[in-house]
C-alpha cells in the first residue's frame, strides 16, 4: 500500500489541474486500511509527506477509512456499483469518513480526484 | 455554407405562480403526442438535449422540457435579492400545472427525473387527469439526506463546485467522459442557494409517501427507471416505491447513474424508447 500512496503521489505532482484545484488545501488526512493508518500531509494541494501510523499523536483534519479489497474494487477502470465513489463506500458500509467532513467537501473534488489516481493506470 | 443547426427551438413564456409573474424558458423539438420533460436538481433543460436532438424519437413524439424558475435561463422572480429559495411540493406542482397550461399541452406524457420523478409521482396522485402517463426517472417515494444540504450554500465555499463534486457520486464509470463534465457543469454554474433549496423539496418532503396509494396505473400508467450507480435514489428505492403502487412497471439500467439522459445518452436512449412505447398514444 505504501508502494501505492508514493506512486500516487508522484501523480499528484504530475498532474497540474489537481495541483490547481488542491491550491488551498494543506492539511493532514488519515487514510485508514483496515489496521493500517497513513497520515498523508499536503501543501498547498502537494503531498509532501506519507507517514505510517499507528500514530495517536499526529492531529489529522478528517480520516477516510476502508478496507484493502474495497479500495481495490474502487480502484478499477469501471468500478461495480456502490465502489465506484468514496461516498459509494460508505453507503454500503464498506468506507467511513471521520473529522471535519465540510473541509473534505470544500475539497472534495480535489480529493476524491486524488483517491481515483491508481484508476488511470496500474497503480493499484 | 452554413452549419448544420439543431432541431430544438427554445422561447419564453411567462406564467403566474403565487401570484407573481415568472420568465419560464423552454425548449422544444419534434411532432407528435407531447411528453412534458423536468430536470433534476440543480440543473436545466440542458440535461434533455440528446432525446430532443433524437430524429427517430422526436418523429413520434414532441419533446418539451422547461428550466424551473431560478434554473438556467428561467429568472428567479423579482425580489429574489432578499429571498431564500427553497422549493416545495406546492411550488413544484404549481409551476409544472402553469408550464402545462401556458403552452397548451393536451394529457402530455410527463417525464421526470429524480426530483422531476418525485413531483411526476406527486401529480400522478394528485393531477393523473391533466397527464396521459408518467415516466419517473431516478424516482422514489422518499429518501433522507446522506448529506447535509446547507453544504452547498455558504458564503466561503463555491456551492456549485462542492455540489457538482457531490453529484459525481451518482454518474456511472461507464458514462462517456465528455457527457460526465457537461453534466456536472450544470451544478458547476447553478445560482447559489438553487441546488440547496432544491434538495430542501427532494430531502425533507415526504407527502408523497402516504399519496401512493392514490395512483391508478390503469388510468395512466407509470414506468420506473432506475441507474445501478445511482447512490441517491438506488434500484431499492424504486423497487420499493414501484411496490406500493400496483400496476407500476420498472427498469433497472445497469450501466447508469442519476442523470441518464444527460450523462450517458447512447446507454439511456433504448431504456426511454421502451417507455415511451408503454405510454398511451393520444
Amino acid at each position: 500500500m505504501l508502494e501505492t500512496l508514493m506512486q500516487m503521489q508522484k501523480r499528484l505532482g504530475e498532474t497540474p489541474h489537481l495541483l490547481r484545484l488542491g491550491r488551498l488545501f494543506s492539511e493532514t488526512v488519515l487514510l485508514e486500511i483496515a489496521e493500517a493508518e497513513y497520515y498523508l500531509t499536503f501543501e498547498k494541494g502537494a503531498l509532501v509527506s506519507i507517514e505510517e501510523g499507528p500514530s495517536r499523536k499526529t492531529p489529522w483534519r478528517f480520516a477516510f477509512m476502508t478496507d484493502a479489497e474495497a479500495l481495490e474494487a474502487f480502484w478499477q477502470p469501471r468500478p461495480a456499483p456502490g465502489f465506484h465513489d468514496i461516498f459509494g463506500l460508505v453507503k454500503t458500509g464498506r468506507g467511513r469518513i471521520d473529522g471535519d467532513i465540510l473541509m473534505l467537501v470544500k475539497n472534495l473534488r480535489f480529493f476524491k480526484e486524488f483517491m481515483a489516481l491508481p484508476r488511470k493506470g496500474d497503480l493499484a | 455554407m452554413t452549419a448544420a443547426l439543431e432541431p430544438i427551438i427554445g422561447r419564453y413564456v411567462t406564467v403566474t405562480l403565487g401570484g407573481r409573474p415568472h420568465r419560464i424558458y423552454f425548449e422544444e423539438a419534434g411532432e407528435g403526442p407531447p411528453v412534458l420533460c423536468l430536470h433534476t436538481a440543480g440543473a436545466d433543460t440542458r440535461q434533455w438535449r440528446h432525446l430532443m436532438n433524437d430524429a427517430e424519437i422526436t418523429a413520434g413524439h414532441r419533446l418539451i422540457a422547461f428550466d424551473m424558475p431560478w434554473h438556467g435561463k428561467s429568472l428567479p422572480p423579482e425580489g429574489f435579492q432578499t429571498e431564500e429559495y427553497l422549493l416545495t411540493t406546492e411550488q413544484y406542482i404549481e409551476t409544472v400545472l402553469a408550464v402545462t397550461e401556458a403552452l397548451g399541452l393536451e394529457a402530455p406524457v410527463l417525464a421526470g427525473c429524480s426530483m422531476g420523478g418525485r413531483i411526476a409521482l406527486q401529480l400522478a396522485a394528485l393531477h393523473a387527469e391533466r397527464f396521459a402517463g408518467f415516466i419517473a426517472i431516478e424516482a422514489s417515494d422518499f429518501q433522507a439526506a446522506w448529506y447535509d444540504i446547507d453544504w452547498f450554500d455558504r458564503p466561503d465555499a463555491h456551492g456549485g463546485e462542492m455540489g457538482a463534486a457531490l453529484v459525481s457520486a451518482n454518474i456511472s464509470p461507464h458514462a462517456p467522459e465528455a457527457e460526465r463534465w457537461n453534466t456536472l457543469w450544470m451544478f458547476m454554474a447553478s445560482g447559489p442557494g438553487v441546488f440547496r433549496g432544491d434538495l430542501s423539496f427532494y430531502t425533507r418532503d415526504d407527502s408523497l409517501v402516504g399519496r401512493l396509494d392514490r395512483i391508478d396505473t390503469a388510468r395512466t400508467p407509470v414506468h420506473f427507471l432506475v441507474g445501478a450507480y445511482d447512490l441517491t435514489c438506488t434500484p431499492e428505492d424504486t423497487r420499493r416505491t414501484a411496490a406500493a403502487i400496483p400496476g407500476a412497471t420498472v427498469a433497472v439500467m445497469e450501466e447508469l447513474g442519476h442523470f441518464p439522459m444527460s450523462e450517458h445518452p447512447e446507454g439511456f436512449r433504448p431504456f426511454f424508447v421502451d417507455a415511451l412505447g408503454r405510454m398511451p398514444v393520444a
